[in-house]
């Protein structure tokens, strides 16, 4: 049986469309376990001493307590957006001679293994054997243990009831915003209750007992609720929103472009995938707060780090494009012949995705003006010349760049959003090193040579030239999209 | 008028697809018959330049579909679902399609709303995106979408299958009807030989890729067709 398994997951890997990007992707991913399984047992055996020398805290376990429930409701939040609930893979079981029972306890068992519980595990063992060195009790460190696993696992099956549930979540947000908020302006901090709690484990072993009698039933109240909900029409149905029309016809001044910005729009709106996208896309825009903790950067001569803040502006105005922009054309994958079809030229169609990431652009650059004038002028420099230089240059190199991208999305689904899991390949790769490497060359040249402002002028003239050249640009873009159009079909129709 | 000199299409070593010459004169409605794997999506996706050809040249009214796209602004297709979009609303896909056809929003709406009969009151005016609509009405849209701006060429890749019977009456009036102004060159595939004969002037057999039979419907016809397939 789990040798058949293996067998079928093999075939569809190395059948798949492009095997190349797809072992990329693999490498990526096990890039980033690996990361993680170094990181974090790291930051387990870190958190005391750095809480202690470098913030000077006198009982860094006290504060980690105290800290403890926004971790959770972090990890609430985490789990709510990345871990996917196994629902369409228990479609197929259905009609199979296995028990209900045993389907769900195998879809609610296969998650105790979750990323998310194990790297609990990778951070709590290294923190305790510190803490046992410390002096800290080991047998009452054991019952805290056991309490703050119990509680991960909580949130674990809180996830499957949440699970297609906004309302709960934005609650759980707004709670957690006026706590804080509350806690900010000293009114109440709600912390010290909280603290009182988790530290309790501590003190009283005894009372890790009470959140496990918590998880048992909760697991039951799942197991039962998924179990009624194993029929097509009620727990395995798609959810579907209203529809409600929208016409944005204010757009329609940008002529024939218009209408295919329209459907972008409404793509944005209406689908989870594309949504995330962009939300990811407006969290860049404070990405320059990297390096906002070094105030007097630029004044400084040390060059290397001028050029890596001018990275993080270049950045914030880029969001949009990078995050969005990358998946173009995949973004109309599940309609792709449809536009093949169409009366309209490619190169209106191209023009259409290029006005949208620009208007994005421009969107986020104004943002990131407002953002961050309050560092100066030179921060304002900074943003506009990474702006100039997103415009004319990185836009048509995304779009270049979306020619050889031939992974489908998958518009329904919340997968991958956050992610590093754009589709890779070398052709991809090559393409979008002068979007960063280009631009932080030329602005450390020019910083070298004459001055900050200077190295911001390049960057932004470059930027111009490539505004200017846009029709001999979009020429060769177009030739390289007409030379991958077939084969790009036939990767989408794998859908 | 569509002629294909020399088509063929070669997936290594398997030959799915080879006609030496098949001309379709305007105003024609032609009914493409076939096996699973003989070959029709195939020869419609070579048609609409989806697809590219091993080798041989597609006309379609004087244009090269694979030099040029100027086929595009008279010809209209609607193959499978991958010609919706599946987070539009039914109105909206019209729309857009409308628009890209030169139409205007009100004309949209006077086209659309001759085809009240042939939706059954579950196209326009729900509440639903054309995701979450059944396989049977997603064809429906697709289908008028297509007829939309007066193309003089409309492709449609098995139009009759996943329709409940009423639509599937519905759909070959609606054809038939089209056919009549004797502009519009109409290509139609199906699996049941019956819907094709009952609508199409022409039919084509096509096994393993080749032209098998190229027959001048008659009262003759369906009893010939069924003798091949009985075989």
């Amino acid at each position: 049986m789990f040798y058949t398994f293996l067998k079928l997951q093999w075939k569809s890997f190395v059948r798949g469309e492009s095997i190349g990007a797809e072992i990329m992707t693999k490498i990526f991913k096990w890039f980033w376990i690996v990361y993680f399984i170094f990181i974090i047992p790291a930051l387990g055996f870190l958190t005391y001493e750095v809480l202690k020398e470098s913030f000077e805290i006198e009982d860094p376990f006290l504060f980690i307590n105290k800290q403890l429930i926004y971790a959770f409701v972090y990890l609430i939040v985490m789990r709510y957006f990345v871990q996917s609930i196994p629902v369409v893979s228990v479609k197929t079981l259905l009609l199979t001679p296995i028990l209900k029972t045993q389907i769900v306890r195998n879809a609610l068992g296969k998650s105790v293994f979750s990323f998310f519980n194990l790297i609990v595990f990778l951070y709590l063992i290294p923190l305790t054997f510190v803490l046992i060195s410390k002096e800290y009790d080991a047998s009452q460190l054991i019952g805290w243990n056991l309490g703050i696993i119990s509680i991960v696992y909580i949130t674990n099956y809180l996830n499957f009831i949440l699970n297609n549930n906004n309302k709960i979540l934005y609650s759980i947000g707004g709670i957690l915003v006026s706590i804080k908020i509350l806690e900010y302006y000293s009114i109440f901090d709600f912390t010290v209750y909280s603290q009182t709690f988790f530290y309790s484990f501590y003190t009283n072993p005894i009372y890790s007992v009470l959140p496990w009698i918590f998880l048992v039933w909760l697991y039951f109240y799942v197991f039962k609720y998924f179990k009624n909900g194993l029929y097509i029409d009620t727990g395995l149905k798609k959810k579907t929103d209203e529809a409600k029309m929208e016409d944005f016809s204010w757009l329609d001044r940008f002529g024939k472009t218009a209408v295919f910005l329209k459907n972008d729009l409404r793509l944005i709106k209406r689908s989870k995938r594309a949504r995330s996208t962009v939300y990811a896309g407006v969290f860049c825009l404070f990405y320059g707060f990297l390096f906002y903790s070094q105030e007097d950067l630029f004044s400084s001569y040390d060059y290397l780090f001028a050029s890596m803040a001018f990275f993080g502006y270049l950045f914030t105005s880029g969001g949009f494009l990078f995050m969005f922009g990358s998946f173009v054309p995949s973004w109309d994958s599940q309609y792709y012949s449809l536009m093949m079809c169409q009366n309209i030229e490619y190169k209106q169609y191209i023009k259409s995705k290029w006005t949208l990431v620009v208007i994005g652009t421009i969107i986020s650059t104004f943002l990131a003006c407002f953002i961050y004038s309050f560092l100066g002028t030179e921060a304002i420099f900074a943003v506009l010349a990474g702006g100039l230089y997103n415009i004319g240059v990185n836009g048509y190199l995304t779009l270049w760049a979306g020619a050889y991208t031939k992974t489908p999305v998958d518009l329904d689904s919340s997968k991958m959003a956050f992610g590093g899991t754009k589709a890779i390949n070398m052709k991809t790769v090559l393409i979008s090193l002068p979007q960063m490497v280009l631009p932080i060359a030329l602005f450390a040249i020019g910083n070298y040579f004459y001055s900050f402002s200077i190295g911001c002028l390049i960057v932004g003239a470059t930027g111009v030239l490539g505004i200017l050249l846009k029709e001999p640009v979009f020429n060769l873009i177009i030739k390289a999209y007409k030379s991958e159009k077939y084969s790009t079909l036939k990767a989408y129709k794998q859908n | 008028m569509i002629s294909l000199k020399n088509i063929s299409k070669k997936y290594s070593k398997q030959t799915v697809l080879d006609i030496t010459a098949l001309d379709i004169p305007e105003g024609q409605t032609f009914g493409l018959v076939g096996n699973n794997g003989a070959g029709k999506t195939t020869l419609f996706s070579c048609l609409l330049d989806l697809i590219k050809p091993t080798t041989g040249r597609v006309i379609n009214n004087g244009v090269d579909v694979m030099e040029s796209e100027g086929w595009k602004s008279f010809t209209a297709a609607f193959l499978d679902d991958t010609f919706l979009i599946g987070y539009l609303m039914p109105e909206e896909y019209f729309y857009f399609i409308g628009e890209l056809r030169g139409l205007k929003k009100k004309e949209v709406d006077e086209f659309v709303n001759q085809f009240e009969d042939f939706f059954h009151g579950e196209i326009l005016g729900g509440k639903k995106y054309l995701r979450d609509l059944s396989k049977g009405n997603q064809k429906k849209a697709g289908v008028v979408a297509a007829l939309l701006g007066e193309p003089k060429v409309v492709i449609l890749d098995e139009p009759f299958a996943n329709l409940d019977p009423s639509t599937q009456i519905r759909l070959k009036q609606i054809l038939k009807d089209l056919s009549k102004n004797k502009k519009t060159t109409i290509l139609v595939s199906s699996h049941d030989i019956q819907d094709v004969t009952e609508v199409c002037e022409r039919i084509v057999l096509l096994e393993k890729g080749k032209i098998i039979k190229d027959i001048n419907t008659s009262p003759e016809t369906l009893k010939e067709l069924e003798a091949y397939f009985k075989a």
